[in-house]
């Protein structure tokens, strides 16, 4: 079930449009982007199944926010301004933590995956979306607002408004946007980093709409000319099918429970970063960005004034 | 399902089959030519942060095998891209070869293995 006005539904035109003219300028030299048709398919057919498991779980979310919001704590008119200023901000902060808890604990980074899966970074890339988001409860981080007193359909229609934003921040034929627009909002710059597996770009840029979440919970890195994004896995999947983009992850967590030898490990598996293991032998993205961390040559001493004070 | 989300939906079938059409059209992925020993060193090198003490490349230059010390680094190409893993270095070695496919079982639903086109394996050097 989806509110009349659903931004994503109106946009679908606009994304084609957008990914034509991406391709068509690249062909020229007008633009950089790379397709790679199996690659372009597979983020396209994950956008389809994507929009079939939002209608079977939609009625069930949309449920749940109606629910919530008939025990709501405040009653909030849809119609003023300031309120959807207020509801904007809100739900761009759930987003930050949804999309970092997407990142961060491996139960929910199975169903984010797949939109990471893939080793180009175009605005087809931002269609590659997730089949088991809905299975994976994630919705449920929504659910507070609705019980504040924000309307479903509000916050709907909100939600669908931060993903079309998202839309054109996946490509590289933008380079930056002018400095006070990379200051508060995300951007192609950012969110290539956001994308890239380079040890420096993990786990980075977790935002939806405005980047001064990022810059507030100290995940902020900017993008670097001298260290171009590589985009991708860190183990990057070996499969353009559908199916086991969607699922990969879940057959790895299926497959390690099942050698898991006690309750703390089966959690570890779950929950833990992902690349946790119980005896380390596998690496987290902290793990990896410690190594690289290491491995860099040290900064040069800052030079000492003539009082022989070291000056930053 | 309604008749609009239906129609809605057709019409998404619609537009993916020609955005894949364009983007064959277009030929715009990214150039990959074959592997040379030194190539794959490099990609080996920065996607381990390893040192490598020696690499095979496969006959087609689609993909290779690095060894580190105890660990055998595998990349192959998929796509324009490539895939890497490790594998313990005895596992890599014990990998059969049939009819010039040498099979590299990687364990992971991600990557479940790895096919390169080998002359030999192992290698001569070490087979010897």
């Amino acid at each position: 079930m989806k509110p009349d006005f659903d931004p994503v539904a109106l946009a679908i035109p606009f994304f084609v449009l957008a990914i034509v003219l991406e391709i068509v300028l690249a062909r020229m030299g007008r633009a950089k982007a790379n397709y790679e048709v199996r690659d372009t398919a597979a983020s396209l057919a994950l956008g389809l199944g994507s929009n079939v498991a939002g209608l079977l779980i939609g009625g069930l979310t949309f449920a749940a926010a109606v629910w919530a919001y008939e025990h709501r704590l405040f009653t909030i008119p849809m119609t003023s301004v300031w309120v959807w200023g207020l509801l904007f901000l809100a739900e761009d902060l759930t987003y930050y933590w949804f999309h970092r808890i997407s990142h961060e604990r491996r139960f929910w980074w199975a169903a984010h995956v797949n939109h990471h899966s893939s080793q180009h970074y175009n605005l087809s890339t931002a269609l590659r979306q997730t089949w088991t988001g809905g299975v994976s409860g994630t919705w449920l981080l929504w659910l507070p607002l609705s019980f504040l007193g924000f309307p479903p359909a509000m916050v709907a229609i909100q939600k669908g408004i931060s993903l079309v934003y998202q839309f054109w921040i996946h490509t590289e034929a933008i380079g930056k946007m002018p400095a006070w627009f990379e200051a508060v909002f995300n951007t192609p710059s950012h969110h290539r980093v956001h994308h890239a597996r380079n040890p420096r770009y993990l786990d980075r840029n977790y935002a939806g709409v405005l980047i001064v979440w990022d810059r507030l919970f100290g995940t902020f890195e900017p993008e670097r000319a001298q260290e171009p994004c590589r985009y991708g896995l860190v183990k990057n999947i070996a499969s353009f099918n559908p199916l086991r983009v969607a699922f990969h992850e879940w057959a790895g967590i299926a497959a390690d429970l099942r050698r898991a030898r006690s309750p703390r490990e089966a959690v570890g598996y779950l929950f833990g970063r992902p690349g946790w293991s119980p005896d380390g032998s596998r690496e987290t993205s902290l793990d990896i960005r410690a190594r690289w961390e290491a491995a860099q040559p040290a900064a040069p001493e800052p030079p000492a004034d003539f009082a022989g004070r070291v000056t930053p | 399902m309604d008749k609009g989300t239906l129609i809605q939906f057709a019409g998404s079938v619609a537009a993916v089959g020609v955005l894949v059409a364009l983007s064959a059209w277009a030929r715009i992925a990214k150039p990959v030519g074959p592997l040379t020993a030194e190539r794959a060193r490099d990609l080996l090198m920065l996607e381990f942060a390893r040192t490598v003490d020696a690499v095979w490349v496969s006959t087609d230059g689609r993909g290779a095998i690095g060894r580190s010390g105890v660990l055998a680094l595998v990349i192959y190409q998929v796509g324009d891209g490539y895939v890497t893993r490790h594998m313990p270095w005895t596992n890599a070695v014990a990998a059969t070869l049939r009819d010039g496919r040498l099979r590299l079982e990687l364990g992971d639903p991600g990557a479940p293995c790895a096919v390169l086109a080998m002359e030999a394996w192992p290698p001569n050097e070490l087979a010897a």
